[in-house]
């Protein structure tokens, strides 16, 4: 037989007789952006070293380059033997590398996610590998999503930005999200089949009604919930309650089934309950707060709740001890015993001791003084420890304004050894102060608005003027001005002061504030045809929160005075004249809205009366023949005010808000009539706009245009410009927050409003009102308040006001909170 | 067209702007030197004239009243250069960076703090210094300001007593925390004769039956007050307040004989409603209606 052998110029190398040679040199051929001497390294194939041919080092050579998955071909040639040494070029073909995975057939959201999976990829080597780690990763996240059937064809292309790299391109056909056929359910007993697949809250099987809702399957949300699933039986009693198996498996293109073999157990129910270490409250008391009873049907949920709580109202064992000073109770539900379908429970309490409050600070209150807050701080020195003053003062220190609420943390720190506790209260200040600046175009003039709300004014400092950055802050009083013009035609000028804690005792409130504006046709005063009113006006206000019949009552005091002074102005009960105001008003009101820009729960009522003295039953003045001068200098009414706000979350973050409101304006003598000023204005936003003058109150109603809601067979002329006496409004609000904040707070809502105004109270009907609903937003920045637009449209057409008094847009800025 | 100092400003030649930096700072214009030191920290980076650059950038900084930087600076300059000549006056301008941003005291302390314990840390590395009483009297001052907040912080719960009365106990309370936790307050005589007014207002406006407890532990802190002030100012003042609690506790007994004066009517009543009901079945009476609250 012939020998195998090889000749390579002219020496013939046999494979029964290797010889010894050694290595002349190596080149390296073929390579592009790999570095040769590298590659000979790790070839071992290095000059000077000995090498037996044939013989196992160069088959060795080539297995580890190939090892490297850098190449598509790598070849060992012996290039030359010049006397005892040998020389080898080694060829490769190089692979291109990877620089990015170009995704395409999907969504841009399903994009971004793939590829953060696949980051680690680039500056690899496009082989067989990673097309198949590739389609993996890509057909698991597909999967999860509910395509079971995805397909993806690669190509590649050069990359132009990057030398040997190229692109890989994936095209992937996801095909059609799969839907579930049937799940069926077997190894159940107790459970009904259909009541499981209630429990499985996604995926729904296949159902010919099912048209809203996806009914799409993912496997994420599968494996999520039939967890959740599990956990229901075990709540209803089940503690054994397993899944055994499940499998998915297609049913057709479109649609899956599912099998999913559960086993149910038996049922479980509450033995005896046992309570352990508990010295201060009775088992008899416990048992009450427990609520569970030997028998009850076992559930850890129900227990845990009733032992921790979960709510901020307590009602739950923990919540008791913690509002009575155990700060550092503890309690443990230990499963004793386990007999037939019976579970005894020993409740193992830790109770400690009784915690006292001592040491209350403040921390982070780097522009507002530490009185300001500790006074509103519940928990006080001296007292038991109470978690839900500490609760309820977190939403104390929010009300001020000034504190991020979410930021305000509280950090009780018992000191076991005296039993006291000392509880330090960190906030972190927000912007407070509001500013409104705009520039408008009305009644063919420019109109200019400046408006300035300090919310932590300070104004003991207001000579001091170290204090000022910018102007002197830290006392949590308000400070508000603001004035619009548009030269001679409308001028208004208003100044608010007030004092949270006047005098420093007492939470009584003092305010003061003022207001000049004025309306005219522009034309010089001593003009025949000039047509003005002006308004001056002053209002002191005390108001003080009650403790009585619960600590969010508020009542509150207020005198004012007007003066009104018309000249020859259409619109009111007389043309010419000087009329006074002189009232006092009493309000009563409950806060318990849990946030004030977007409350979740919690309500608004507030109930105001407001006066004047009967001077028509005091003086002589025969009204009947009276002049008008005589009959309206000072103007008399009563007027009665009624708001009442209800917040509800309803699912998840979204709130439902219902409002009702109510006024009336009544007269002491029928001979005088009913008063011309501080009647209701209906309709449009309710702000203070060009036409605005104090001597009436602007209420909003979307959908219809500035006070364009106006009686039944009311003379527009007269009814749009004064008011009416008598008003009603029911608003109902879906609210759901989209970007919740520390810079701003933004909302949507969709409303139904019903409104509406009389002129005697005989035509009053709560019932037959002007309807309107639409949908808005609103947004709270720091700065500027509050922002709202509305889209609404208005049901009934207002007889005698333009286009039915209908007005589609509304906007908002700064509205008052709750306001009227 | 560039000024002379924009140019300069993006020109390479570090000594000439080096040059001009100084010179901008003997000229007090700090915020044009600020740019050109801030430039110029980077580069000198590891040479020799970064020493003095970093110093009169840290005075800089001092000077443009950015104290928050200027100690920073200030700190790295003793940190990096611990030897210079310029070490101790950097560690102490550091410290007093500190003292200066120390807020007014009814605001959050944490700078006074600080600013604390950077001057004790000069005082304890050159004790001998020149500067050394200085910061012990900015230390001085700074713990005044804690007192004064403890003070004023106490003393609140006594001012809003009239809001809530637990607010009296409370001021008590916060009282002896303050002298406890500054033994040497400066407020200590005024703050024991408040102490004997909110207790005496605690007691005076707590419910009857408490009040005579509270009232005699009133009594206890002007005892007290006498001993540890014999010749006070607030001395008269605090004799009032005793006799104010004398009268309380005179009408808080006579009331407490009313009280059980009432209770003793109402036991015959009860005894007699008793005989009549041995005799005649009549409805059972509601005899819990006497708990008095507390």
């Amino acid at each position: 037989p012939v020998t195998p052998s090889l000749k390579v110029g002219g020496l013939d190398l046999d494979y029964f007789s290797p010889k010894e040679y050694i290595i002349g040199g190596t080149t390296v051929t073929g390579t592009q952006y790999l570095d040769k001497d590298v590659l000979i390294t790790l070839s071992k194939l290095t000059k000077g070293d000995k090498i037996v041919l044939p013989g196992e080092a160069t088959s060795d050579a080539i297995k580890t380059l190939w090892a490297q998955g850098l190449f598509d071909d790598v070849q060992i040639n012996i290039e030359k033997f010049v006397q005892d040494s040998v020389y080898f070029e080694i060829e490769v073909v190089e692979r291109p590398r990877l620089s990015s995975i170009d995704l395409k057939g999907i969504s841009k959201s399903q994009r971004t996610a793939i590829q953060e999976k696949l980051n680690d990829k680039t500056g690899k080597i496009v082989n067989d590998n990673l097309y198949n780690t590739t389609s993996a990763i890509v057909k698991k996240y597909m999967l999860d999503k509910g395509y079971f059937f995805t397909k993806i064809a690669y190509s590649t292309r050069k990359d132009p930005n990057a030398e040997n790299s190229v692109v890989l391109e994936a095209n992937i056909d996801k095909g059609s999200r799969v839907k579930v056929q049937r799940i069926n359910i077997t190894g159940n007993k107790d459970f009904k089949a259909a009541k499981l697949r209630k429990f499985l809250k996604s995926p729904k099987q296949f159902a010919w009604w099912r048209f809203w809702g996806s009914g799409k399957f993912s496997k994420e949300k599968y494996e999520e919930n039939k967890v959740k699933m599990m956990a229901k039986l075990q709540e209803k009693g089940y503690r054994d309650a397993t899944l055994l198996k499940d499998s998915i498996y297609q049913y057709n293109k479109k649609k899956v089934n599912i099998n999913m073999d559960i086993y149910e157990g038996k049922k479980y129910y509450f033995g005896n309950i046992s309570w352990a270490g508990n010295a201060i409250y009775p088992d008899s008391i416990l048992k009450k707060v427990l609520t569970i009873e030997k028998g009850d049907v076992f559930s850890e949920e129900r227990l845990n709740k009733k032992l921790n709580g979960g709510g901020e109202n307590g009602g739950d064992i923990n919540s008791m001890y913690t509002d009575n000073g155990y700060l550092t109770f503890n309690i443990d539900p230990v499963q004793t015993k386990i007999y037939g379908d019976t579970v005894d429970v020993e409740m193992r309490m830790y109770e400690g001791p009784q915690y006292v409050n001592n040491r209350i600070t403040l921390k982070g209150n780097t522009i507002t003084n530490d009185k300001v807050v500790l006074r509103e701080i519940r928990t006080k020195p001296g007292q038991k420890f109470n978690k839900s003053d500490l609760i309820r003062t977190i939403r104390e220190i929010g009300q001020l304004g000034n504190f991020d609420e979410s930021k305000t943390v509280p950090t009780p720190r018992p000191n076991p050894a005296d039993g006291t506790v000392d509880i330090e209260y960190a906030v972190e200040e927000k912007p407070s102060d509001q500013i409104e600046l705009s520039g408008g175009f009305g009644g063919g003039r420019i109109i200019g608005t400046l408006g300035l709300t300090f919310n932590n004014f300070s104004l003991r400092n207001l000579f001091n003027l170290k204090a000022y950055k910018p102007l002197p802050k830290g006392d949590g009083q308000k400070l508000s001005l603001r004035g619009q013009t548009n030269g001679k035609y409308y001028q208004s000028y208003s100044f608010s002061f007030s004092q949270p804690w006047f005098g420093g005792e007492k939470p009584v409130s003092f305010g003061v504030s003022a207001f000049t504006s004025l309306q005219s046709n522009g034309l010089n005063s001593d003009d025949g045809r000039l047509q003005k009113i002006r308004l001056n006006g002053v209002t002191v206000s005390l108001g003080r929160r009650l403790n009585w019949p619960d600590n969010y009552f508020q009542l509150s005091h207020a005198v004012s005075i007007q003066q009104y002074i018309l000249n020859n102005y259409d619109g009111y009960l007389f043309r010419n004249g000087t009329s006074y105001n002189i009232n006092l008003s009493q309000e009563i009101s409950r806060d318990s809205r849990d946030s004030p820009i977007f409350p979740k729960s919690g309500s608004f009522i507030r109930f105001t009366i407001q006066a004047t003295p009967p001077y028509s039953l005091l003086n002589k003045t025969n009204y009947a023949t009276a002049s008008d001068r005589e009959k309206y200098r000072f103007t008399e009414y009563h007027k009665w005010k009624f708001d009442s706000q209800w917040y509800q979350r309803i699912a998840g973050n979204l709130v439902v808000k219902a409002q009702a409101q109510f006024g009336f304006l009544g007269q002491y003598n029928k001979a005088v009539g009913q008063s011309a000023f501080e009647r209701f204005k209906l309709g449009g936003d309710g702000m203070q706009g060009f036409d605005f003058l104090q001597g009436s109150e602007l209420i909003a109603m979307r959908g219809y245009a500035n006070n364009a809601v106006i009686p039944n067979g009311a003379d527009p002329r007269i009814a749009q410009q004064s008011g009416s006496p008598i008003y009603t409004k029911y608003v109902l609000e879906l609210r759901y927050p989209v970007i919740s904040s520390q810079q701003a707070t933004a909302f949507v809502l969709a409303f139904a409003e019903g409104g509406n105004t009389w002129n005697k109270f005989g035509d009053f009907n709560p019932f037959n009102v002007r309807r309107s609903a639409g949908i808005g937003a609103r947004i709270f920045l720091p700065i500027f308040g509050l922002l709202g637009i509305d889209y609404g449209h208005g049901f009934d057409t207002i007889p005698g006001v333009s286009e039915g008094g209908k007005q589609n847009f509304t906007f908002s800025i700064a509205q008052q909170l709750g306001g009227f | 067209c560039k000024s002379r100092f924009e140019k300069l400003k993006a020109s390479n030649d570090v000594a000439k702007k080096y040059q001009e930096a100084l010179r901008l700072y003997n000229k007090r214009d700090y915020s044009k030197a600020l740019v050109l030191f801030e430039d110029l920290s980077q580069k000198y980076r590891g040479r020799a004239e970064a020493e003095d650059l970093n110093y009169y950038y840290a005075y800089t900084l001092y000077r443009l009243s950015d104290f928050t930087t200027a100690r920073y600076q200030f700190k790295s300059f003793a940190d990096t250069y611990p030897a210079s000549k310029n070490a101790e006056e950097a560690r102490y301008m550091g410290a007093y960076c500190y003292y200066l941003e120390s807020p007014s005291f009814s605001l959050d302390q944490e700078n006074t703090y600080k600013a604390i314990d950077a001057l004790q840390l000069f005082i304890n590395l050159y004790p001998s210094s020149d500067r050394a009483a200085a910061a012990g009297k900015y230390i001085t001052d700074l713990r005044g300001k804690l007192e004064d907040k403890a003070f004023e912080n106490a003393k609140m719960y006594l001012t809003t007593g009239p809001s809530n009365v637990d607010n009296y106990r409370a001021a008590v309370i916060a009282l002896k925390n303050a002298q406890r936790d500054y033994p040497d307050i400066k407020y200590a005589e005024e703050m024991d004769f408040l102490m004997i007014r909110a207790q005496y207002l605690y007691a005076k406006n707590s419910y009857v039956i408490r009040q005579e407890d509270r009232y005699n532990e009133a009594l206890a802190l002007y005892n007290e007050f006498t001993e540890n002030h014999p010749d006070s100012k607030f001395a008269k003042d605090a004799k009032q307040v005793k006799t104010d609690v004398e009268t309380g506790m005179v009408a808080t007994k006579q009331e407490l004989a009313l009280y059980a004066a009432d209770q003793e009517k109402y036991k015959q009543m009860l005894i007699k409603t008793k005989k009549v009901k041995d005799t005649v079945s009549t409805k059972p009476t509601n005899a819990d209606n006497t708990d008095i609250k507390n």
